[in-house]
């Protein structure tokens, strides 16, 4: 006989632990089922060499929304806030300067060495990204409207949606200017190269600026959409976790344990089972059955309905949505043990926590191109964190684990991920390492490349990609289709609650606390 | 200078050719042409699904048809779209795109179906056949593969168009059976109504089904394109002492209507096609609702299932048109009453007594078997029960007018010797 739960969670990332804390503080009897050995998913941390500790796959935590975790209290679980990390945007020649989130005075300072325009524009820009944050991040802060009744004339959508579209507009053009609440709808659809050509001169600031916005897309900075990506980031970076995504992870797991969440590591989800199209449980490979009213999906759309559903339970023109939609990762992961501690060019002897490679615009595109053609790029861009320098116990006295994000690795490689492609990977990434901190490659005692195709393995992500579904501009408006934008879906008593939902990937937390107060509302 | 119109440029290159079912931007053979061609003394052609197709052998239809009620025709419908669904989920997977239950087809054994979409409009008509056990053939009127291609995720199965690989041919009348039997050696002599089996031909291997579109007794024979002018000599030869004539579309097309058979494209339009809901159809609209299972959980069965709850808005129907009017019409103007001398197929409005538009005709037939003026018409529910009366739309000189027509059920024609 199954054991009986009101919600089962699937998959024990941050967003599914979010989902299922949230749902047993509303009083749910939860069980959340995890794929892997440790919870955690992509915030997870590893040993991935004698006394180093990788972090996790994602490391930037300055988009958490604690005001959305509130309920939680995970300040009393060990989750610690410190201002946004500053991050080095480190140029192939040694150059570099440093971006300080928290302070855009002495920002602009190290950008005058560069370029006394950019300073002064480096503030107006700070001050134009202050008050648009007033503006967008709300609407990422909330379920997104119910477009699917746009047009309709039921109760909810007449009264609902254009009322409170129109007050929301009506209150961020009082706050923030008529004209430029509309010179912001400008900004999305643009190519992101397009829109910090009208800011900047500098190529390590436009550069910095560009990877930040194509970090795990399929796009490069002359691609359109883009600058929503730059737009969203710059307006929901608010702090820092201390201790990483680890922190998070931590934090989440802690508080889960307290607020009595069931959880189930190395059991794998085979298929969600339903009886009369609605939701009766999940069955697991092992054969063992758990029955469920309610079962919340954190993981990746296309994984769920096309893998966990049966056939022939779907409408076709919704399986045929969730088929295509665009799920190529292209971001892949290198972990180095250093035996020293990590020295970059453009700030010697100083600690420095996390870097971004720069350069031209060009470059930036040049690294994508290759992409499009399902090869992976010769100098790739690396988003460097070492996690070391604010957790020293991460590795050895006086030795650096260095932790990069590598752009771009498609998933579909010509020719497969062979152990030779993987190679190339590691040694393309450590070259480009080699030139912002030159003869780091000597220090390298260990390394660990994950590919595309290794992140689909491991944590069961379609296409390998580590936001779920791209982070194109369709697919961020409506994540991830019509039918399922608002966390429920066609299927009753099925919803999503991971990446793949709105307001997208990253270490937010906010897909996972959205649904669940989504599926708080439909009980 | 035909090949001007597409800027020298084939469909396969890319170009977008206006009729959605042709494949070529020019007809090509089917591999019986070398036969038929040399029998056209009309070359009267029609473009079917891209193929150059009879519409009549003479410059009339009429002996043709003839031969379908007395004796038999043959006719090449090579052109039919073919596909080959094998592997362990076919039937499961079959069964959820159709509204039959394809689980309870048995071997050598043919359904008459029909497919819809999630909202349960009908997409196409035609037939699965069960070859061996996880392997079926499915024939359709329109392409079907990217619709079978894209229900079929999560299924075992393989999905083969054969459109192109496999000839066929239809063997329509009373003696069909007679010259079949003849050439098979008593192979179809048991063969019961909509079950297949298989045979030799002239030493080629064929599958013959008990199928066909004129409501008669008849067979669908199926084969390699290689065998195909083997078998239709080895038909034509032995045909001739019972009457067998090659026939062509226009016959067929008369002896659809009398057997009420629906056509896609004519009588109906592919819910996928339709650029407003309202010309879409459901399968209880065109008079098929005995074939829908809502029990098996095929594609749309929760609409069909309110529909068969709630009743249809429309219904295909029959209408005899009345003689005694028309022929009183065209006397007003001092002409002798015209019919379209074969079927037709440009849709006519038809109204109630009071003038108010009720639906529909989309094709008909003078029957020169029933001596009657028939039509295929979708009406709204009111005006469906057989008997009503209803007003039919005839031009005469230029002029609009209407003649009184009769709701009456189908088939019209439909003769014992179809099923035994």
């Amino acid at each position: 006989m199954a054991s009986r739960y009101d919600v089962i969670v699937i998959g024990a990332g941050h967003n599914g632990l979010t989902t299922a804390c949230m749902l047993a503080r509303a009083g749910r009897r939860v069980l959340v089922i995890e794929k892997g050995k440790a919870v955690g998913g992509l915030c997870a941390p590893e040993e991935f060499h004698p006394g180093y500790h990788a972090p996790g796959i994602l490391h930037d935590t300055a988009q958490l929304r604690v005001s959305l975790l509130e309920d939680l209290h995970l300040d009393e679980h060990g989750l610690d806030l410190a201002p946004p990390e500053p991050t080095l945007f480190a140029a192939p020649d040694g150059g570099g300067l440093t971006i300080q989130p928290a302070d855009p005075g002495a920002t602009a300072a190290d950008i005058a060495r560069l370029s006394a325009g950019d300073a002064a524009r480096w503030l107006e820009y700070r001050a134009f990204i202050e008050s648009a944050r007033d503006l967008i991040e709300p609407l990422l802060n909330e379920a997104p409207p119910d477009l699917a009744s746009l047009g309709s004339f039921g109760p909810g959508a007449l009264g609902g949606l254009p009322l409170g579209i129109a007050a929301r507009l009506a209150k961020a053009a009082q706050r923030f200017g008529r004209r430029e609440l509309a010179g912001l709808l400008r900004i999305p659809p643009m190519c992101v190269a397009d829109w910090l050509n009208e800011w900047f001169e500098s190529d390590v600031v436009k550069g910095g600026l560009a990877h930040a916005a194509i970090q795990g897309t399929w796009a490069g900075p002359w691609s359109p959409g883009t600058a929503a990506n730059l737009l969203l980031l710059e307006c929901t970076t608010r702090h820092s976790v201390v201790g990483g995504a680890a922190g998070v992870a931590n934090a989440l797991q802690r508080a889960s344990r307290q607020y009595g969440v069931e959880i189930r590591t190395e059991a794998e989800v085979a298929r969600i089972r339903l009886e009369n199209g609605a939701v009766a449980g999940v069955a697991l490979t092992s054969g063992e059955e758990f029955d469920a009213r309610v079962v919340a999906s954190a993981i990746d759309p296309r994984s769920t309905f096309l893998r966990l559903v049966e056939p022939g339970q779907l409408p076709i023109a919704f399986e045929h949505r969730i088929g295509v939609l665009r799920s190529r990762g292209t971001s892949a992961k290198v972990h180095l043990a250093l035996n020293r501690r990590l020295e970059l060019a453009a700030k010697p002897g100083e600690r420095v926590a996390r870097a971004r490679t720069t350069g031209t615009l060009d470059d930036l595109e040049r690294a994508f191109d290759p992409v499009k053609y399902r090869g992976a790029s010769a100098r790739p861009l690396l988003d460097i964190f070492i996690p070391s320098v604010a957790s020293p116990e991460t590795a050895p006295d006086g030795c650096d684990v260095v932790s990069l994000l590598v752009h771009f690795a498609p998933f579909d490689l010509a020719g497969g991920w062979t152990p030779a492609a993987s190679r190339r990977l590691g040694d393309a990434a450590l070259a480009e390492l080699e030139r912002v901190a030159p003869g780091v490659s000597k220090a390298v005692v260990a390394r660990a490349v994950l590919t595309p195709a290794d992140l689909a393995e491991r944590f069961g992500l379609d296409g390998g990609h580590i936001h779920h579904i791209e982070p194109a501009l369709d697919q961020l408006v409506i994540r991830p289709t019509l039918d399922t934008m608002r966390f429920a879906t066609p299927v009753r008593g099925l919803f999503l609650c991971g990446s793949g939902s709105h307001p997208g990937g990253g270490v937010t937390c906010a897909p996972g606390a959205l649904a669940a107060a989504a599926i708080v509302a439909a009980s | 200078m035909f090949r001007f119109g597409y800027a020298g440029a084939f469909p396969r290159d890319g170009c977008v050719v206006a009729n959605p079912v042709a494949r070529f931007p020019m007809p090509i053979a089917t591999p019986f042409h070398p036969r038929t061609s040399a029998r056209c003394v009309s070359l009267f052609y029609k473009d079917w699904a891209g193929y150059y197709a009879v519409r009549s052998y003479d410059t009339t239809h009429d002996r043709e048809y003839f031969a379908f009620r007395h004796a038999c025709g043959l006719i090449d419908v090579t052109p039919l779209y073919k596909y080959d669904v094998r592997g362990e989920d076919a039937a499961r997977f079959l069964a959820r795109v159709m509204v039959r239950d394809i689980r309870k087809l048995k071997v050598n054994q043919v359904y008459y179906v029909c497919w819809c979409d999630d909202h349960g409009r009908i997409i196409d008509d035609g037939t699965v056949s069960r070859l061996t056990d996880n392997d079926y053939r499915v024939t359709s009127s329109e392409p079907a593969w990217h619709w079978l291609q894209r229900t079929s995720r999560g299924y075992r199965v393989s999905i083969e168009d054969v459109s192109d690989a496999i000839a066929a041919l239809s063997l329509q009348g009373p003696t069909a059976r007679d010259v079949l039997n003849n050439v098979t050696e008593d192979a179809v002599a048991k063969l019961g109504f909509f079950k297949l089996t298989r045979a030799k031909i002239a030493r080629a291997d064929v599958i013959v089904s008990r199928t066909g579109y004129t409501g008669d007794l008849g067979y669908e024979i199926w084969m390699a394109n290689d065998d195909a002018l083997r078998v239709y000599d080895a038909l034509y030869a032995k045909g001739h002492p019972f009457g067998l004539q090659p026939a062509g579309l226009d016959a067929m097309d008369v002896t659809r209507v009398e057997a009420g058979f629906i056509l896609n494209g004519v009588d109906y339009y592919s819910a996928l096609r339709c650029m407003i809901p309202s010309r879409q159809s459901t399968p209880f609209e065109l008079g098929l609702g005995w074939m829908v299972s809502t029990e098996h959980g095929c594609i749309g069965s929760e609409a069909l299932a309110r529909e068969r709850e709630y009743g249809s808005i429309r219904k295909l129907v029959g209408l005899d048109v009345d003689w005694n009017e028309t022929e009183a019409l065209f006397r007003s103007h001092r002409l002798p009453p015209e019919v379209h001398p074969g079927a037709w197929r440009d849709p006519r409005p038809v109204y109630d007594a009071r003038g108010a538009f009720i639906g529909q005709a989309t094709s008909g037939a003078w029957s020169p078997l029933l001596k009657k003026n028939l039509a295929l018409a979708t009406l709204v529910r009111e005006h469906t029960a057989p008997g009503t009366e209803v007003r039919f739309e005839v031009t005469v000189e230029y002029e609009r007018r209407t003649v009184k027509a009769t709701v009456t059920e189908t088939p019209f024609f439909n003769p014992e010797r179809k099923r035994k």
